[in-house]
């Protein structure tokens, strides 16, 4: 079977900038991914990249099997990549629940005349994605923020929801950018808690871009080290603190 | 937590409001009788409220909900406008039958203004290049003689519905009644509903909304056109209105209006656009007697509102009551 997520020899240029570099990896279902290296490494390129936001100039990005290097984002997304923002990707001026609401975006299909008529089913369809949009918050104990504003919450709060988001439609593969940072350890560790169990329990593949190293080696499967573009390793945790490559990029460069 | 505090009304508006919802069609209802209470003249600006009402509501769906500064709304109030004109002039229609294609024809005019959204194009530049859709009609009013009657204009033939004559400003009032609650309930229907949601994740963040899986440029296409709509119903009231249609009806100093009414009512707000469109379209009128009074009234709202309630009157209409606060509508 293919695997989830495969990447082979991407490569992605702005101008005479090579940002990513022939990078090549996998992820398969219930894996958990972790995508480090010094800042500038094209760590957030890479991801823009397999979420359609950056153009891809050669390589491959085949998720089940399926090239999606030439479709937009919300087809990526409607497939089944979701992904979150390093700096926040919460729509401020709605609340949380319809926040999680537009996450559930492609599953609510009522259709535009529909909705207009009043018609019966289209009631039914937001009632019932409004009921799920609440279970999802409760899950994470977020129920009692349900109706606040994005912008109200706590930065750990606001990390929650947006994975509560990405997770609504029950993404195969979910891309987490930088999703620690900002956290109290407490809430770091809750955090790494959960990812763990999203992957094991629910078989998510899950790819993390993450700065904060004990949470990476604790939670990881598997390690890949970018530096300047180019993938310097790619292995379990233990074998990738002692990799001298991923020394020296970190102190050479660090 | 303090924001427990602060986020109690969103809830407690959503819940009363949803109460009050049913109470919407008790509106129009209260306003029939309203035409005997007032004399002809009063009977014309209480009509000329109605045409402002879904004015109001179509461009505040694109700049308020989709975000998107776009100022093509005169061009699909006077293609409505002409649309209703030419189809009662030239081919005899009845006006009631000229109003879906006004609407549609506005929704067409929607679509093709929201060309440069589309290709990427934002702010002030996005401005900018709406503003010249509009004065390109203008244009095409002037040059297109024959249909349009060229810079004298158009004399729009007294309207009718389903065979009843409106000649008596009274009759207008009661079918743009009808049509300016039909737009209110249906663009209230889109707004709460996944359309209205995408719109303002659109707002907010568009990288993020195409992230959820939300086509953005459908949407903003969907958005446009449905502004398009709702202004071009209005234009067909404009011209059963006033009876004559003639290009300086179109003109920078009816955007400047229009843009009040739905930064005077609140951006966003549904009920807001409608308070604006009262407020902007009425009040200059009480002070008619007074030449020059009138600009002097429409200014000063303007700048009092913009000082003291940025956010539009809505905002006012939030604080009063929490199910007279908008479901999109954030200060």
């Amino acid at each position: 079977m293919a695997p989830l997520l495969e990447l082979s020899d991407v490569t992605v240029r702005f101008g005479g900038l090579t940002a990513v570099d022939q990078v090549s990896f996998r992820v398969e279902a219930g894996e958990i991914c972790a995508l480090i290296g010094p800042n500038g490494a094209g760590k957030s390129t890479l991801f823009n990249a397999i979420a359609g936001n950056a153009p891809i100039q050669s390589g491959r990005v085949l998720f089940r099997g399926d090239e999606i290097q030439q479709m937009t984002p919300h087809a990526i997304s409607a497939r089944g990549v979701r992904r979150t923002f390093q700096n926040g990707g919460l729509f401020g001026h709605l609340t949380v629940l319809e926040n999680v609401l537009v996450g559930l975006h492609t599953k609510v299909d009522s259709g535009f005349f529909g909705v207009l008529a009043g018609a019966r089913k289209s009631h039914r369809t937001e009632a019932g994605a409004t009921r799920q949009a609440r279970g999802l918050l409760a899950l994470m104990e977020l129920e009692h923020v349900a109706d606040a504003l994005a912008t109200e919450l706590s930065g750990g709060q606001q990390r929650m929801v947006e994975i509560v988001r990405a997770l609504a439609t029950d993404p195969p593969l979910l891309l987490l950018d930088e999703p620690a940072v900002g956290l109290a350890p407490p809430m770091r560790a809750r955090l790494g808690d959960i990812i763990r169990r999203l992957a094991k329990e629910r078989s998510v593949g899950i790819v993390l871009i993450e700065h904060a190293i004990e949470l990476v080696m604790s939670i990881s499967d598997r390690v890949v080290v970018l530096n300047y573009g180019r993938k310097v390793a790619d292995a379990p945790p233990a074998e990738v603190r002692a990799d001298r490559n991923v020394l020296e990029a970190y102190l050479g460069h660090g | 937590m303090s924001g427990a505090a602060r986020h109690a009304p969103v809830t407690a508006g959503a819940r009363a409001a949803s109460k009050l919802g049913r109470l919407f069609w008790l509106v129009p209802l209260l306003l029939l009788p309203v035409p005997l209470f007032l004399d002809q003249y009063q009977q014309y600006v209480a009509n000329l409220v109605l045409v402002y009402v879904p004015v109001g509501v179509g461009f505040n769906v694109v700049v308020g909900n989709l975000g998107l500064l776009a100022f093509s709304n005169v061009a699909f109030f006077g293609i409505g406008a002409y649309t209703s004109g030419i189809l009662m002039l030239k081919l005899g229609l009845p006006w009631w039958a000229t109003v879906f294609p006004a609407g549609v024809m506005g929704g067409i005019a929607g679509s093709a203004a929201s060309v440069p959204a589309l290709r990427g194009v934002r702010l002030f530049y996005l401005a900018i290049m709406t503003l010249a859709f509009g004065e390109l009609m203008r244009w095409v009013y002037i040059r297109w003689e024959p249909l349009t009657g060229g810079s004298f204009g158009m004399a729009v033939p007294t309207p009718s519905a389903f065979g009843w004559s409106l000649d008596a400003e009274s009759h207008k009032f009661y079918a743009f009644l009808v049509l300016a609650t039909a737009v209110i309930a249906l663009t209230n229907r889109l707004l709460r509903s996944r359309f209205g949601r995408a719109f303002m994740a659109i707002r907010g963040n568009e990288e993020a909304a195409a992230a959820m899986g939300i086509p953005t440029d459908r949407y903003i296409l969907l958005g446009f056109a449905w502004g398009g709509f709702a202004v071009g119903i209005a234009g067909s009231m404009y011209a059963a209105l006033v009876g004559h249609l003639s290009p300086p009806s179109f003109d920078l100093s009816e955007l400047i209006l229009e843009f009040a009414i739905v930064m005077v009512g609140g951006l966003g707000s549904l009920l807001g656009s409608v308070v604006g469109a009262v407020v902007l379209t009425a009040a200059p009128e009480f002070f008619r007697d007074f030449p020059g009074f009138e600009e002097l009234v429409f200014g000063v709202l303007i700048v009092a509102v913009i000082l003291f309630l940025p956010r539009g009157l809505a905002s006012l209409l939030a604080r009063a009551h929490p199910a007279l606060r908008d479901r999109y509508y954030r200060e």
